[in-house]
């Protein structure tokens, strides 16, 4: 695979990850590429055990591959320093998590901030996009609360909010609709989908619902490890 | 903001920590006021003096734990001495006396009441001794004792009356009492005899050069110029006191690290995955130590200001029920101990920031 292009965001390519399970090495991915570009929403569907969660934490620079190369907005992150890499989670990825992972001692407001500190942005800046991004998604009337007062719907809301509110060019999601009902769910996919395009970001999603697909630009499925094709 | 809404968000178990970090903090401010007061009532005697210098029996050179006999024919050689200008004999006895509730132990200072050398520093209430049979005792002793001016003490084989009441004369194990030296003569049976003699140098004679000039002229002394005795004074009311002070604070020290590190180690085990989470989503570095040391530094600042709160309370009611406690406090003291808490803080972040090396982002993924 040749090296990223401008609009890529996320390249991998001739990737393996083995984990050391003590007596057994346990290959989690097995050879696999993958582009990720702006604009474009990819769905990555596999049951449990097929290595989504593997394939997230590499694109996202949590962990560095056994095997080939993985870049992040062109930089090999075999060669980037943790730091670096810390700081390219900061400012160029948001996260959203199957169990929202909102802080319970922070309010709703200071939950979203909270990242676009680390992302360095002013705190005055960061206030007025937060909120702004909270009217968004319709959360903004729970800035002040904490977010266990919030439903699970609410909560992923939020969720998504802190994600996009450093407007950050990728936003990965590990299973956002898996602790929703259908409804709630397929609103939180429409909401990512609308920001990918209208932003022109780029969003990786795992998931094994297989409705998300419709909102989905590419669909890539994994198996033990492995791309397929069915 | 993060650090204080975690640690408020335990009403609880905040309200306990910084109690038990208070009572560590009073108890460091308790055993340095402790200190103070002994020192200061040790050490007062010495410094209020207008001596020159003090000479001892050769080998002695306090007058808090060595013995000292001096005889009258050195006081009458040193006085015929060039410079000297005049030799006063003191002669300190410990003595019992036997009170309504007991015997109780002073620090009988015998000294010329007609010259003033070698009585007490300051009068609190009461006179000077005006004649033989009077005696004047320690603030917290007379406190202590419910003894008052006008009130006649059993000494020995006499009765003395209570002319004054003196400051600066705690000791804190032992308090001095102070009568006229042919009192004291009498006490013992053995007249012209003194403890330590306090010489004034005529004007414009150098002390340190007389000192060497009585050592050369007068075999068997130990002479000091007033800062040297004072020094050998500190060091030997130290070499008693310290020990026993800086062990207690050492434990007051250890358990509130201790108390701080259990509790702020508890809380990142807790927060485990709001830490991972932080991690994962780019916080930065020095991000969830900076919480953790900010925790640690809210608990002892809110330790040190309620230990603040209760420490001069306390201390009157330990000087109400324990007079002979002698404690004073100072703002230089309550500055130490606010950065002996800041250090502590400091050392007690460490554990819990060691734990927090072994959180990894990406548990957040893993489950």
């Amino acid at each position: 695979m040749n090296n990223p292009t401008h609009i890529e965001i996320a390249v991998m390519s001739d990737v393996t990850k083995i984990y050391n399970g003590g007596r057994y090495w346990v290959p989690a991915l097995k050879n696999v590429s993958f582009r990720a570009r702006k604009g474009e929403m990819v769905l990555i569907l596999g049951p449990s055990g097929s290595g989504k969660t593997t394939f997230l934490t590499l694109l996202a620079g949590l962990q560095k591959p056994s095997r080939g190369d993985v870049y992040l907005f062109g930089k090999n992150i075999n060669s980037c320093t943790a730091g670096e890499l810390q700081t390219i989670r900061a400012k160029r990825i948001g996260f959203i998590f199957q169990s929202f992972y909102l802080i319970d001692s922070l309010n709703v407001l200071e939950n979203v901030t909270l990242v676009m500190k680390f992302a360095g942005l002013h705190r005055e800046v960061s206030k007025s996009r937060a909120i702004s991004y909270l009217k968004r998604f319709g959360v903004e009337p729970f800035a002040k609360s904490s977010p266990r007062f919030l439903s699970q719907g609410e909560k992923q809301r939020v969720a998504v909010a802190r994600a996009l509110a450093c407007e950050a060019p990728l936003i990965i999601a590990d299973e956002p609709t898996g602790s929703l009902a259908t409804g709630q769910g397929m609103e939180i996919v429409r909401f990512i989908h609308e920001s990918v395009k209208s932003e022109n970001r780029c969003a990786v999603i795992t998931s094994h619902d297989e409705r998300i697909s419709r909102f989905a630009d590419r669909v890539i499925r994994l198996r033990d490890g492995e791309l397929y094709r069915p | 903001m993060y650090a204080l809404k975690i640690i408020l968000g335990q009403p609880v178990r905040f309200i306990l920590t910084i109690g038990g970090i208070a009572l560590c903090i009073m108890l460091m401010l308790f055993l340095m006021s402790i200190y103070k007061g002994v020192a200061d009532g040790s050490l007062e005697y010495i410094r209020a003096s207008n001596a020159d210098l003090w000479v001892l029996q050769q080998h002695a050179n306090n007058i808090l734990r060595s013995t000292s006999i001096l005889t009258d024919n050195k006081k009458q050689h040193i006085k015929k001495l060039p410079g000297v200008e005049s030799v006063s004999s003191v002669l300190f006895i410990l003595a019992t006396l036997e009170l309504p509730e007991g015997p109780a132990t002073v620090y009988l200072t015998g000294f010329d009441p007609e010259t003033g050398i070698g009585g007490p520093p300051e009068l609190d209430q009461g006179s000077h001794l005006r004649d033989h049979d009077q005696i004047i005792i320690d603030r917290s002793f007379a406190q202590k004792h419910h003894i008052h001016v006008g009130d006649r003490l059993p000494v020995k084989k006499d009765t003395l009356t209570v002319a004054g009441i003196s400051n600066g004369t705690n000791m804190f194990v032992l308090q001095y009492a102070f009568i006229s030296l042919e009192k004291a003569y009498s006490l013992i049976g053995f007249p012209n005899i003194a403890s330590c003699y306090q010489v004034k140098a005529t004007p414009g004679t150098d002390p340190r050069e007389l000192a060497e000039r009585i050592r050369t002229e007068v075999e068997g002394l130990n002479v000091f110029d007033d800062p040297s005795f004072l020094e050998n004074n500190i060091r030997e009311m130290e070499s008693g006191l310290l020990p026993l002070l800086f062990t207690v604070a050492v434990i007051g020290a250890v358990v509130l690290v201790a108390i701080l590190s259990l509790i702020l180690s508890i809380q990142v085990l807790e927060r485990r995955n709001e830490f991972a989470i932080l991690k994962a989503i780019g916080s930065p570095p020095s991000f969830i130590p900076s919480v953790v040391l900010k925790q640690a530094l809210i608990y002892s600042g809110c330790g040190m200001i309620l230990a603040l709160i209760l420490f001069f309370p306390m201390l009157r009611l330990v000087e109400m029920v324990s007079p002979e406690v002698a404690a004073s406090s100072s703002l230089i003291q309550i500055l130490a101990v606010s950065a002996g808490v800041g250090m502590i803080s400091l050392l007690s972040s460490i554990l819990p920031n060691h734990r927090l090396r072994r959180i990894y982002p990406l548990e957040v993924f893993m489950k």
